[in-house]
């Protein structure tokens, strides 16, 4: 039997150690390659096609959640676990959202990640009690959840935008990462705006801050 | 050379886990134990004595600042380094301000941990380089290289 090729994406190299260890102890898992940003998340998908990525959910560029949809998308057969340390109900509905199927709190136990990966490998979906109890919380209170109306109103390129303008690049460095043109980059700036109905970069910051596309 | 005694304290176990990696790369460092929040430390702390205790800010109260300061006053001999992912010059500041000898991001942490401990081993100061070596030196002494 191949073994179960796993990626681990978090931004921190002293988590990804800890990750790689903890995969690597378990006979027949294998850790195919380590992201440090939610965008190398995607592109290592692609090249590597694992069976499983363990992703965090705060990283530069690309947030994990962002980086789950893409991912998604692009290889539905990779099945996602979200680690994170935000402990929220919004969050936990963010993460069933996102399409991950795993959804583990940084303080929880090695066996928790371990029973995760276990189930995803399975194409099983996996949460512990704790986080099955947050969505339930926060079901009721989905219909004004302000980060879902700001997904439903701005595109998937559009909310990649907002985290690269959110985290103080440029239209031109925004281009210049996306690959687009910088007229495109600005054009993309405005519609955001628009939509949002903010006036400056420093509203667009703290509404990118509140609905937790970057951290503060 | 005697290993020194190290206790590691963060609520994400995997954190610990990558740590106690590095650590053990060397065979210089004795992992005396591991804690998992604020009252786990200082119970481990009190009954280790460890040299250096590698100690996280943000856990399930008391957070790191606030078992630091309690230990300062137990374990004058421990020292202390916070590890954490806060880049802000207040945390820096609280972490001064309790007694730490050392502030490592954990973005650093792979690259410098060994580093802030062998500084730590030296009575001297350590602070990760993304913050301004002046201030880092005004609020730890000789922390800069």
């Amino acid at each position: 039997m191949s073994a179960l090729k796993v990626l681990i994406a978090d931004d921190h190299d002293v988590v990804r150690k800890g990750l790689k260890m903890l995969i690597e102890e378990h006979p027949g898992w294998q850790v195919c390659g380590e992201a440090r940003s939610g965008r190398d998340a995607v592109d290592k998908c692609a090249q590597l096609n694992p069976d499983v990525i363990v992703i965090d959910i705060s990283m530069p560029d690309l947030n994990g959640l962002e980086a789950t949809r893409q991912i998604r998308k692009a290889c539905p057969r990779t099945e996602v676990l979200v680690i994170t340390h935000h402990d929220s109900d919004e969050m936990a509905a963010e993460v069933m959202d996102s399409g991950a199927r795993g959804y583990v709190l940084k303080s929880d136990s090695d066996t928790d990640l371990i029973r995760a990966v276990e189930a995803l490998s399975h194409h099983k979906p996996f949460f512990t009690s704790r986080v099955t109890e947050m969505f339930l919380a926060n079901r009721g209170s989905r219909v004004t959840d302000p980060s879902e109306m700001m997904r439903n109103r701005l595109t998937m390129r559009e909310r990649e935008i907002l985290q690269l303008l959110a985290e103080g690049k440029t239209a031109k460095e925004v281009a210049t990462v996306l690959g687009i043109a910088v007229k495109t980059s600005d054009t993309h700036r405005t519609n955001i705006m628009r939509k949002l109905d903010v006036h400056s970069v420093a509203e667009l910051v703290r509404y990118a801050i509140r609905n937790k596309v970057v951290e503060p | 050379m005697a290993s020194i005694r190290v206790l590691l304290s963060d609520d994400h176990s995997f954190v610990r886990r990558g740590l106690r990696t590095i650590l053990e790369a060397t065979e210089h460092y004795e992992i005396c134990g591991e804690a998992g929040d604020g009252i786990q430390t200082l119970e481990l702390a009190t009954q280790l004595a460890p040299d250096i205790l590698i100690l996280d800010i943000s856990m399930p109260p008391p957070n790191g600042l606030q078992v630091a300061s309690q230990l300062r006053q137990l374990l004058p001999k421990t020292k202390i380094l916070m590890i954490t992912m806060h880049d802000s010059e207040e945390m820096l500041r609280a972490a001064a301000a309790v007694g730490a000898s050392g502030y490592l991001l954990k973005s650093d942490a792979e690259e410098l941990l060994l580093v802030a401990l062998q500084r730590l081993e030296e009575d001297r100061c350590f602070v990760s380089p993304a913050f301004d070596p002046s201030l880092a030196e005004r609020l730890f002494g000789q922390a800069t290289p």
